[in-house]
């Protein structure tokens, strides 16, 4: 930085303006250069770190032995109808598109019910927040850890309590059976991610100017109407990034099934980012992990244009 | 109790008369408050359990015996606070790049006339989109290259690359409510554009960095798939990575783990206390505009 100290002083004015205007003359950028000279490190970084390994993955699925380094050979397809081969692969789908479009309409309904009873002046509104929260700030894999003892098939607190109001007669393993670990692993997102969801939603909320709701109790409007026909419109907007923002780490999800069931049993929570890993980093198929991978970034791309293409519209406003 | 009035209840705001509401509400919310803190709170109680109690069915709620062995255990086991200082510095680190990268990008976002602005802002947001499962691997090889495993600098770049269009989000909303006064000002106090930015913009900027720097330590400090691949050392691994090793092989000590547990979450529930404010206006940011 040239500029040093602007003395506002009254001494020596002249001399001052005089420097100054010279070193303005010489840091003289166009808003343009500055904005190029602002962007680039970040639009390098983000070049390096974000962009360079997505095209470096599809290239490294239609080799074999890519990573090793030493035997790197081109083998086209070949990867990809070993995987596509693979029952585990579409087995592992099957299991994220369940878990993924389960949990998250739930949490949106569950967050849109959250932010309604949120939307209001009350004394503590901050901590409440912050409270309700919680789960959400839990690191994923902890989380998971916490929730495997409360399930845990012997001695687990949500066995005894379900013993205790007749729901059951004796402890259950309840993730060891292949139909309900996954419910249950669903279940504990739910939990996590609900007030995210709420979160996000009670932003949309309070920007809705409050006199369109004045003006439909005038017409006698029922509250149902209210929902339906001026929150859930000029919500939209908000829902389609709370769905993005949701979706897409929920298609990713690893620590929980990671944590949880470690996949188990019989595979019914393996999600396909653990199946990828596992290929990848046990195995060490790496041409066939990167083909899992590369297959993970198209769904995840098809998946956000989706909602955008179907939930975007003009500014109506 | 209850009038003739009708209230749209939920829709914003509620008759402050209403006492019996009121109460309801505040129920609710405590209801809220519990669901979402009952399993930490099961995991101290079975952490102050002896072993013998912890694996009883039907369970105690509260413990008959109480013995803080098991916290014992869990520091010696391991390296527990190494654990701790790998995470606060992994995330301070990824922390500080995001805030000082996301203010220049949201600076020249929001503030700057130039060609491509839109084309730029697109990039932006389009590569937090990216899946991390297809950029793990050329990462893990290129940490490998560049010696970057079991370093601190192997996580932070990665991090940092993730959370970087959150931050630059942040700080392009909170500049473009600035008012263009300040540049003129700056300007005719003789500074230069960037010296606008570094001693004018920046410096009234501190709340929006702050929310930017708090979600994106959280983030940091939670993520697990990078930094299960990466730190294969045991004095380099992180609280979540650490955390899941408690769990052996074959046998579960749930004494030890959950008092592990426990333990890695007073930082988070202490930093969700001081910051709650932050938290909470850093997630919703932008949202309501979007």
């Amino acid at each position: 930085m040239a500029e040093r100290s602007r003395d506002a002083s009254g001494a020596g004015i002249a001399s001052g303006l005089e420097s100054r205007l010279r070193r303005y003359r010489d840091l003289r950028l166009t808003e343009e250069e500055l904005a190029t000279l602002l962007l680039m490190p970040v639009l390098l970084f983000l070049g390096v770190v974000s962009f360079y390994p997505i095209v470096d993955t599809v290239w490294a699925s239609l080799q074999d032995g890519y990573i090793i380094g030493t035997s790197a050979e081109f083998v086209g397809p070949e990867n990809y109808e070993a995987l596509f081969d693979d029952g585990r692969f579409w087995n592992a789908l099957g299991v994220s598109f369940i878990y993924t479009f389960v949990s998250v309409p739930i949490e949106l309904g569950i967050g849109l019910g959250l932010a309604l009873l949120l939307n209001r002046k009350f004394h503590g509104k901050y901590l409440a927040q912050a409270a309700i929260l919680f789960p959400w700030a839990l690191p994923t894999v902890i989380n998971a850890e916490i929730w495997s003892w409360l399930f845990h098939g012997q001695f687990g607190v949500i066995n005894d309590m379900l013993v205790r109001v007749g729901l059951l007669e004796t402890a259950y393993p309840i993730l060891a059976k292949p139909d309900i670990a996954l419910a249950a692993m669903i279940s504990v997102t739910i939990w996590k991610t609900s007030s995210f969801m709420a979160l996000i939603l009670l932003a949309g909320l309070t920007g809705i100017p409050e006199h369109l709701y004045e003006a439909a109790r005038m017409d006698g409007a029922s509250n149902w109407r209210q929902l339906r026909d001026i929150t859930l419109p000029l919500l939209k907007p908000t829902i389609l990034v709370a769905l993005i923002f949701r979706t897409l780490p929920a298609i990713q999800a690893f620590g929980l099934p990671y944590g949880l069931t470690n996949g188990g049993p019989a595979e019914a929570t393996t999600t396909i980012v653990l199946f990828t890993h596992s290929i990848t980093f046990n195995n060490l198929e790496f041409g066939v992990g990167s083909a899992s991978a590369t297959a993970i970034t198209v769904i995840g791309l098809a998946l956000s244009l989706f909602y955008v293409a179907t939930l975007y519209e003009p500014e109506v406003r | 109790m209850s009038t003739e009035r009708r209230t749209h209840y939920g829709l914003g705001d509620i008759e402050i008369g209403e006492t019996g509401k009121k109460i309801g509400f505040y129920i609710a919310i405590s209801l809220l408050v519990l669901i979402s803190f009952f399993p930490i709170i099961w995991m101290f109680i079975t952490s102050l359990k002896p072993p013998t109690e912890a694996v009883r069915f039907p369970v105690t709620y509260i413990p008959e015996t109480i013995t803080l062995q098991n916290y014992r255990t869990a520091l010696e086991q391991r390296p527990f606070g190494r654990y701790l200082f790998n995470s606060f510095v992994v995330a301070s680190g990824t922390a500080i790049i995001d805030v000082f990268l996301g203010a220049l990008a949201g600076y020249a976002l929001s503030r700057l006339r130039f060609r491509f602005k839109l084309p730029v802002l697109l990039i932006i947001l389009f590569s937090a989109m990216l899946p991390f499962i297809s950029r793990l691997i050329p990462l893990f090889r290129l940490a490998r290259e560049l010696m970057l495993l079991n370093d601190y600098l192997g996580l932070i770049l990665p991090y940092a690359a993730f959370q970087l269009p959150f931050a630059v989000w942040i700080m392009q909303a909170y500049f473009k409510e600035l008012p263009d006064s300040i540049e003129e000002a700056g300007l005719m106090d003789g500074l230069t554009r960037l010296g606008v930015l570094f001693r004018i913009i920046l410096p009234i900027s501190a709340p929006a960095m702050a929310t930017a720097a708090i979600i994106v330590f959280i983030y940091a400090w939670n993520e697990f798939l990078f930094a299960l691949t990466f730190m294969t050392e045991e004095q380099m691994k992180t609280i979540t990575v650490g955390i899941a090793l408690y769990g052996g092989q074959y046998s579960f000590p749930w004494g030890t783990i959950s008092a592990a547990v426990v333990m890695s979450v007073i930082p988070l529930l202490l930093f969700m206390l001081i910051f709650q404010r932050k938290v909470v206006e850093g997630l919703t940011a932008g949202f309501g505009k979007a």
